[in-house]
């Protein structure tokens, strides 16, 4: 076989890397970094900047502890709840609904429709009234559901006023009497007549309707009169949701942390101060005194006979309704949240950070800037430390004086702190990274391609050359350059490791490219988020791999020191 | 050329760098902040503090006044009173200095006294399986960023298993008088350890791996295989013979890892929140206090230098081999 002289050349060297299974490990590892890097895209399920949400249908209990999680119900949002006679309901978006008798297991009940179902109510007789979007009513009990057909409308709650009628509202400032025997609706003017939204309907004590809407708006609607009132109690602010013990203790909540109580039936309405100002979104009330209510991002507070105290933040979950049976408090939700430090998953195979980005396409994406920075920065210190080395190692004299002096200079300025201040001077950019990267680095190989061209300049090649009439030029680059050729390499493959490190220092320390997504970036938001005392899977795949690339260019270089150096040869 | 004027000609050279060392950092400081005192305004200093500031530095001067101020000031050091500290830069940067190299010295001792004998060992084993693990260990730490070895450490050992504490040199509150009446206490030492360990983990591949190859070239002469032919233990040629032979690259290798040891290792002081000067550096650049990062900058410098140039005389008088170029 024949082959062209270069390529006959380089199969030398290449064959003494291959021997050497640690270099040919490095190769391989570097390789599917490298592949990493190009295809980021591709290969990451998640936009790394992406803040990712999920619904879930998530169920908190209270127990001596505080509120814990519990297995979730399903993956869709549960928007409403309520219990009567040991029989407990639960309704959520897209036709979802679970019931259960006495504290036994949830189960799911088929109903005929895909509409989110917003409100439920069981009369006395065990029988469910639900309601939802585009007009969903649905009467029924456990297997038996029956859709009534209404117009096009987004009800939001219902409650029975007895065995046989029940008031329903809207988002439109609906107020429908359902005639459940006959299937027939008889629609309630509103005093107010504007189209406000209302939220919520309760039964009062005396039986009489109370409902709750926005900016405050509450309305009685008295069965026996026929007639709907305005009501007064004191908040307008958004009103969510409201609760009436039997007793008639009341309780609403609503947007900013608005809790409105009432401690009887002829009592007066008192709004508390919240300890939070998160929307609430939920509440309940007892008439011995004890009172709940929970809200978006994971909030529950509890009133403890004279304040409301937080009692649960740290999930992320939106709670939307409470169902209390007896000593089992449960607390449901959840539509959309951000997946906060959610440990590894099979949608998140790193997790996600603080803010809900996918982790595993953020350290994807990281290899890109550790690559460029790597081989940019390597290669333009390479570039500048051969040829000074070359010019001062040929030249001599005065030229490698003023050049080896500079590299006496430089040798005195300490690297981190340097590059701290170049960067903080300039504001951080990528082109400031690599420079402060690749601006002191140089000094070694200028030093290590110096010494080696001094005793080549020697040798009788060079002479030859120079008799035969070569320029200056062409001797450095024709005839001594192809010497120290394994040399540079060699120093190209350290520097490249040198440099992933320094970027990554540097991104650590806040100090990389804005808006770049680097692996020493992610352990900095690790850090300065606090959760990475905790969230192992933030701070554990960046590291190992800043340490596997450096760890396989540092391989390759071994061999190629090999190669350079063909003392080392003789003794393997 | 005699000892007297290599060594004359030596701390001439030093001066000249640290000299073209301070000169850069004043340009590269006009360049990246024309005004320096735009910081005191969030630190509440009126017009008339701010100018009084302006004068100390000589602001309102043309820019080679300021440069002569500058020098002169730095050689009196004279640096100034920092921004968010009000107290005078130089007693602070000194403080600093001496953490950072108690920090640094610690490691790299603990580094070398490691990695000698064990590159020593490992090159009478070579080829062997635990050969290759120490190659690969060594360099694993070597490629091991440290802020991230840092920061699992403080996991496993600080958070995990609560055994050393988190941060800091001391713990708080603790009074002492002076630098030494602070070092000299079982408290400081607990508070070392970990980030000693870090540091000396990172260095100790280079002398491993050094001493592993020059192990591997001396093996090859003469008076090795003389001590074989008379019979002696392979332990003793190892150790008595072959070793002391080594040793020349480590020392130069060492003497430049001392060389720039003043320089620290800024993560692992951040990580450890350890009061040095790279930590110090850091912080000032962030908080646009410039007087303490251009001092600080500018001692390190002067450290590193000093430290070279002292090395490089030891190293004379060590090995006579070295001729005084």
């Amino acid at each position: 076989m024949t082959l062209p002289p270069i390529l006959r050349a380089a199969m030398g060297p290449l064959r003494l890397m291959v021997q050497d299974r640690l270099a040919v490990i490095g190769m391989c590892v570097l390789g599917v970094i490298i592949a990493m890097a190009l295809f980021a895209p591709l290969l990451s399920p998640h936009d790394p900047r992406h803040i990712n949400e999920i619904e879930d249908g998530s169920v908190l209990a209270r127990n001596a502890a505080g509120w814990e999680l519990r297995e979730s119900l399903g993956p869709l949002a549960l928007n409403d709840a309520t219990h009567r006679d040991g029989q407990s309901i639960i309704v959520g978006r897209s036709g979802t609904v679970w019931t259960r008798a006495g504290t036994g297991d949830w189960a799911r009940i088929d109903v005929a429709t895909e509409a989110d179902l917003n409100g439920v109510d069981l009369n006395a007789s065990g029988r469910a009234i639900v309601v939802g979007a585009q007009g969903t009513i649905l009467l029924g009990n456990d297997l038996d559901w029956q859709l009534i057909p209404a117009p096009e409308a987004v009800l939001r709650d219902a409650v029975w006023l007895d065995n046989d009628r029940a008031l329903i509202v809207g988002a439109n400032e609906e107020i429908w009497l359902l005639d459940a025997t006959a299937g027939t609706f008889a629609e309630i003017d509103s005093p107010v007549g504007r189209g406000f939204p209302l939220n919520s309907v309760a039964l009062d004590a005396d039986g009489t309707a109370l409902i709750v809407g926005e900016r405050g708006l509450a309305i009685r609607y008295d069965l026996e009169a026929g007639t709907a009132t305005l009501e007064r109690i004191g908040s307008s602010r958004d009103l969510n949701h409201i609760h009436i013990a039997p007793d008639g203790a009341a309780l609403v909540v609503g947007e900013r942390g608005t809790l409105v109580r009432r401690d009887g039936a002829d009592g007066a309405w008192v709004t508390d101060p919240a300890p939070d100002t998160r929307a609430l979104r939920a509440g309940w009330i007892g008439d011995n005194g004890r009172a709940v209510a929970a809200g978006r991002n994971g909030i529950i507070m509890e009133w403890d006979g004279a304040a409301w105290q937080i009692v649960q933040t740290e999930s992320e979950r939106h709670l939307r309704a409470l169902l209390v049976v007896g000593d089992d408090w449960l607390a449901l939700g959840s539509d959309r949240f951000v997946t906060r430090l959610s440990p590894p998953s099979r949608d998140h195979w790193f997790g996600t950070d603080h803010l809900g980005r996918d982790l595993f396409s953020q350290n994807v994406h990281g290899s890109q800037i550790a690559l460029l920075v790597g081989f940019l920065g390597a290669t333009l210190v390479v570039l500048i430390g051969t040829n000074v080395g070359l010019i001062a190692g040929y030249y001599r004299g005065r030229t490698e004086t003023i050049l080896m002096r500079t590299v006496d200079v430089m040798y005195g300025i300490p690297f981190e702190p340097f590059a701290l201040i170049l960067v903080l001077l300039f504001q951080p950019s990528l082109t400031i990274v690599i420079l402060a990267v690749s601006l002191l680095t140089w000094r070694t190989v200028a030093r290590l391609i110096r010494s080696q061209v001094l005793s080549l300049r020697e040798r009788p090649f060079v002479k030859a050359a120079r008799v035969a009439g070569a320029s200056d030029l062409r001797i450095m680059y024709l005839h001594i350059f192809p010497n120290v050729l394994p040399l540079v390499f060699l120093e190209l493959a350290i520097i490249v490791g040198v440099s992933i490190i320094a970027e990554a220092t540097l991104s650590f320390l806040g100090l990389g490219p804005p808006q770049s997504i680097s692996w020493g970036g992610i352990l900095h938001d690790a850090r300065l988020s606090g959760a990475w005392r905790t969230a192992w899977w933030w701070n554990l795949p960046p590291g190992i791999l800043i340490m596997t690339t450096v760890l396989s260019v540092f391989f390759i270089s071994r061999s190629l020191e090999v190669v350079a150096n063909p003392r080392l040869r003789a003794r393997q | 050329m005699t000892r007297r004027t290599y060594l004359i000609k030596r701390v001439l050279q030093a001066v000249f760098s640290l000299w073209i060392i301070a000169t850069i950092l004043f340009f590269l400081f006009r360049m990246g902040l024309p005004d320096p005192t735009a910081a005191l305004i969030t630190e509440g200093l009126n017009a008339e503090q701010r100018a009084a500031v302006r004068a100390q530095f000589g602001l309102e001067d043309p820019l080679w006044r300021q440069y002569l101020l500058f020098l002169t000031n730095a050689v009196q050091g004279e640096f100034g009173t920092s921004f968010s500290y009000r107290a005078p830069v130089s007693e602070i940067v000194w403080e600093r200095l001496g953490n950072t190299m108690i920090l640094m010295l610690a490691a790299i001792v603990l580094a070398y006294a490691i990695g000698v004998p064990l590159g020593a060992w490992l090159s009478w084993r070579r080829g062997s399986r635990t050969d290759t693990m120490g190659i690969f260990v060594g360099l694993m730490f070597r490629s091991a960023p440290m802020f991230w070895t840092g920061m699992i450490a403080i996991l496993i050992f600080g958070v995990g298993l609560s055994i050393f504490p988190t941060s800091g040199m001391r713990t708080l509150p603790y009074d002492a008088t002076g630098f030494w009446d602070k070092i000299f206490t079982l408290d400081f030492l607990w508070h070392a350890i970990l980030p000693v360990l870090i540091v000396a983990l990172y260095y100790l591949g280079s002398p491993m791996l050094i001493m592993r190859n020059t192990m591997l070239e001396v093996y090859g002469e003469d008076f090795i295989e003389m001590a074989r032919a008379k019979g002696l233990q392979e332990r003793d040629i190892l150790y008595k013979h072959a070793a002391r032979n080594a040793l020349l690259p480590v020392v130069t290798q060492l003497a430049v890892t001392i060389g720039l040891a003043a320089g620290g290792q800024v993560v692992v002081e951040v990580v450890f929140s350890w009061p040095g000067l790279g930590r110090e550096i850091l912080n000032a650049v962030r908080t646009s206090d410039f007087p303490l990062a251009q001092a600080s900058f500018l001692i390190m410098a002067a450290f590193v230098i000093s430290l070279n140039l002292l090395v490089d005389i030891l190293y004379t008088t060590l090995d006579p081999r070295v001729s005084f170029r």
